[in-house]
């Protein structure tokens, strides 16, 4: 069973490798579309990034209910 | 406004039949396919041309956007000399009657005669090769010569082909194929915009090496604001990036395939990799998808400079870029 530190790790990894973001900029409470602007194509590959990290798949209501990263991160860990 | 996408398209009427004819409304598919076994290809190809002769003389929409492509094909040198004579009446009717050999070709791959179609060699070395790899690839086609003969020729390689659609009714189109052709291994996925689970279904498809194929040269009621606009046949139209963004997503090789008619019962393949690996960054995405849209659009042209009379799409194409 991952921590949510580390899957809060695994999060910003992507959204810095993939999206090009800093580090320094992503917080627990960063809201992903007013803060980080993301729109349904990036939430899709944010999703698909994840799934090859953690293994765990996004389902369509889970991915639409998600707004902060901490939410992202109690999904991945609620279901490890 | 373009009557291009879906919605729009369904209060046209001129866009109507031939999305009919060309999707093959479920009802339809079965029917053409009895009609083809229990009277064979001759009655079918004669009845294909009283409907199409039909649709010539009534649909004024589709004749006057046929004239409108061909017009276009003859301002090139190269689409001059196919032609050969200035495009008229005769050309359009020659235009609409490609359509007809189309479809009574479809029915025989429809049916279930694998053999009824002979490849030509050309290209073909790409598809061995995927299919040798085993490896997954994204192809995109195009309402250009046959999307039918571009999968049966990738089946005999023993390479399954997924078709992604628009649709609700994926399951029981997929039911009618496999009925009317229990070895065939193509597959309808249905795509919803936005999903990520049609995503994470495309992804499995690959992982198993198989090919996700999408039309790539007509907007789908899912595509609004996902599209680049380039030039195309001299005009600027409105292409769809779903298939590079699946690309971007899934990092997938991206190939062009079209099967070209060159006579009868023979098709030639066109294969070419467009892209080993779509990368959109972020900040520049618009740009990087028009990109990929414009090599897609010159290759597409350069294919229908090739083979003028193939190209299905009988409706108002170039929208309101054509009188601007």
């Amino acid at each position: 069973m991952q921590s949510k530190e580390e899957i809060f790790g695994w999060v910003t990894e992507v959204l810095t490798r993939e999206f090009e973001f800093n580090a320094s900029e992503l917080r627990p409470t960063t809201h992903l579309i007013d803060d980080l602007d993301l729109d349904s194509i990036d939430a899709v590959d944010m999703a698909v990034r994840l799934e090859e990290k953690t293994g765990f798949r996004f389902g369509e209501e889970e991915l639409r209910s998600v707004e902060t990263i901490q939410d992202v991160v109690d999904l991945i860990h609620d279901h490890a | 406004m373009t009557t291009r996408s879906g919605p729009e398209a369904d209060g046209d009427p001129s866009g109507r039949w031939t999305r009919v004819a060309e999707r093959g409304s479920l009802f339809g598919m079965r029917i053409t396919v009895w009609c083809y076994r229990t009277f064979g290809r001759r009655v079918c190809l004669a009845l294909a041309h009283v409907v199409v002769t039909y649709f010539f003389l009534t649909d004024r929409t589709g004749r006057a956007a046929s004239r409108d492509y061909l017009a276009r094909i003859w301002s090139d040198p190269r689409g001059r000399r196919v032609l050969g004579r200035r495009p008229g009446a005769w050309q359009s009717f020659l235009h609409y009657r490609a359509f007809a050999l189309a479809i009574v070709d479809r029915l025989a791959i429809w049916s279930g005669e694998i053999d009824a179609i002979d490849f030509d060699a050309h290209g073909i070395e790409l598809v061995d090769r995927l299919a040798e790899e085993g490896r997954g690839a994204l192809v995109i086609g195009a309402h250009l010569g046959s999307f039918d003969a571009m999968r049966l020729l990738a089946e005999r390689k023993n390479t399954v082909v997924n078709v992604l659609m628009f649709t609700d009714h994926a399951q029981r189109i997929n039911r009618i194929f496999r009925e009317l052709a229990p070895n065939a291994s193509a597959r309808v996925i249905a795509v919803e915009p936005g999903s990520v689970h049609s995503v994470f279904e495309i992804r499995a498809c690959l992982a198993r090496g198989e090919l996700v194929a999408i039309l790539g040269d007509r907007l789908e009621a899912g595509d609004r604001g996902r599209t680049s606009r380039v030039l195309f046949l001299g005009s600027p139209v409105e292409l769809p990036q779903a298939p590079f963004l699946l690309a971007h997503l899934l990092g997938y090789p991206v190939f062009l395939m079209l099967a070209l008619r060159v006579g009868t019962n023979r098709y030639v393949v066109h294969a070419e990799k467009l892209a080993d690996r779509v990368r959109l960054s972020r900040n520049t995405r618009e740009k990087d998808a028009s990109e990929l849209l414009t090599t897609y659009a010159a290759r597409l042209e350069h294919y229908c400079l090739e083979a003028p009379y193939q190209w299905f799409n009988f409706f108002d194409y170039w929208g309101d870029a054509s009188s601007s």
